[in-house]
C-alpha cells in the first residue's frame, strides 16, 4: 500500500520529502518521531473516527495517552455520553440521547455546512497552486528560479542602484495619488515621467541616501517602512 | 480499491451503510492500534453501531476499555476536557487550517505578481499604469528585495577580502 516516491509538494515551499513510506508497526526508538508521530496519528485517528460517525451513524469514544502521559480524547456526540453509556452498560444511551436528538438535525446541517466551507477553501487553494504551476512553466517567473550566483560585484550594484531609484520613483508617485505618504531621498530621475526606461541610468553624484530636499514630508506612514534608512553599500 | 470521493453526509442506503460501517471500523481499529504499538502509549476505542445498540465493540478488549475509560473518568474535570476533540472542534480545527492555507497562497501569488510588475516597470513599463493601491505594496517589496541585494553584496564584498 504504502510506497517509496519522491514528491515535491507544491505547498511545502519547494521542500522535498521522502513521501510514503511503509513502516514497521513497532515502538519506534527515536523519543522525537514518537512525538511527531503522535500527533500526527492522533489527528488522523480523530479524523477518521470523525466520519465515521457521520458516515454510518456511528457513536464512538477514543483515548489515548501522549507519550508524556497526557490523554487525549475523541467523543461523539461527547466522550462524556460515551463514558455515561459504556460503564453504566446503559446499551440504549438512552439518558443522553434525549437531549441530543432535538438539536441533532441542526448539529448535522451544521456540520455539514462547515465541511462544504472546507471543501471550497481546499479547493480554491489547489487552484491558485494550480495557476501558479502554470505561470512557472510558461517561463513567467524566472526570478523564482534558482540563484545562478552568477550575478557578478558589479551586476549587483547596478541592480541596486535601478532598484533604488525604483523605490524613489514610487514613493513619489504614491506621494503624488495619495499625498505624503512616504519620505523620499532626492534622485535626478524624479523629472521623467513613468518609468526608468532602458537599462540601469547611473546617478550623478550617487545617491543622497537619507537626504530629503524639496519633499518636506517626513511622516513615515506605514509601519515598518524605512525609507531612506541607511544602506551603507559601497559604491 | 476505489478512489471514488465519498460524500461526508450519512449514508442512506442500509447495505452500503453497512459495508462502509464495517470496513471504516475495521481500518480505525487498526489504525488505533499502530498508533498504541509504534508511540508506545495506551489508547482504546468503544464503537456503537447505529444499528445493533446494545453491545458496543471495544478495543483493545471490554476489559480493557472499561478500565481506562473508568481511570478517565477519575482524572480531574479540566485534564479531561483539555485535550478532548468532538467533531465540532475537529472540524473547526481542519477549517482553520485549510483558510491557513488559503491565505499563504493568496500571500505568494500576490508576491508574485508585484514581482512581476516590479520587473516590468524596470524593463520600461510606465509608473501610471500600475494602480494606486498596489504602490504601497510595491514598494514594501522593493524595499525587501533591496535589503536582500544588500546581503548577497556584502557577502559577495566578504568572500573577496578574504
Amino acid at each position: 500500500m504504502a510506497t517509496l516516491q519522491q514528491t515535491k509538494s507544491s505547498n511545502t515551499n519547494g521542500k522535498v520529502t521522502k513521501g510514503r513510506q511503509k513502516i514497521q508497526i513497532k515502538k519506534l526508538e527515536n523519543e522525537s518521531s514518537r512525538q511527531v508521530t503522535f500527533s500526527k496519528r492522533r489527528n488522523g485517528l480523530f479524523k477518521k473516527a470523525s466520519e465515521l460517525c457521520v458516515l454510518c451513524g456511528a457513536d464512538i469514544g477514543i483515548i489515548v495517552f501522549s507519550p508524556k502521559g497526557k490523554p487525549f480524547c475523541f467523543g461523539h456526540p461527547d466522550i462524556d455520553a460515551i463514558l455515561r453509556r459504556f460503564l453504566s452498560e446503559d446499551p440504549l444511551g438512552s439518558t443522553s440521547t434525549g437531549s441530543v436528538v432535538p438539536c441533532f438535525k441542526e448539529f448535522k446541517d451544521g456540520c455539514q455546512e462547515a465541511l462544504d466551507k472546507l471543501e471550497v477553501e481546499k479547493k480554491r487553494i489547489k487552484e491558485i497552486e494550480k495557476e501558479n504551476e502554470e505561470k512557472k512553466r510558461n517561463g513567467q517567473f524566472w526570478w523564482d528560479d534558482p540563484i545562478d550566483n552568477n550575478m557578478g560585484i558589479e551586476e549587483l550594484e547596478a541592480y541596486a542602484k535601478a532598484t533604488e531609484e525604483l523605490r524613489n520613483n514610487v514613493a513619489s508617485r504614491a506621494n503624488e495619488l495619495m499625498g505624503n505618504v512616504f519620505t523620499t531621498a532626492a534622485t535626478t530621475t524624479m523629472t521623467i515621467p513613468g518609468g526608468l526606461g532602458n537599462g540601469f541610468p547611473v546617478q550623478n553624484g550617487g545617491f543622497g541616501v537619507g537626504e530629503s530636499s524639496g519633499y518636506g514630508n517626513f511622516g513615515l506612514g506605514i509601519e515598518g517602512f524605512n525609507f531612506g534608512h541607511g544602506h551603507d553599500l559601497d559604491y | 480499491m476505489a478512489r471514488n470521493r465519498v460524500k461526508l453526509a450519512y449514508i442512506a442506503n442500509d447495505a452500503a451503510r453497512k459495508a462502509s460501517y464495517n470496513k471504516r471500523k475495521k481500518g480505525l481499529l487498526k489504525k488505533v492500534n499502530e498508533l498504541s504499538t509504534l508511540c508506545g502509549v495506551d489508547a482504546c476505542a468503544v464503537i456503537y453501531s447505529s444499528t445493533c445498540n446494545s453491545q458496543p465493540e471495544a478495543w483493545p478488549s471490554t476489559a480493557a476499555a472499561y478500565r481506562m475509560l473508568s481511570d478517565f473518568k477519575t482524572l480531574p474535570a479540566a485534564e479531561q476536557s483539555n485535550r478532548a476533540m468532538t467533531q465540532e472542534s475537529l472540524i473547526k480545527q481542519q477549517i482553520a487550517k485549510a483558510e491557513e492555507g488559503l491565505k499563504k497562497v493568496h500571500e505568494e501569488n500576490r508576491r508574485m505578481e508585484l514581482t512581476q510588475i516590479m520587473f516590468q516597470i524596470l524593463d520600461g513599463r510606465g509608473l501610471n499604469t500600475v494602480k494606486k493601491e498596489d504602490l504601497i505594496d510595491l514598494s514594501m517589496l522593493i524595499e525587501q528585495n533591496l535589503k536582500g541585494i544588500d546581503i548577497r553584496l556584502q557577502m559577495l564584498n566578504e568572500s573577496y577580502v578574504l
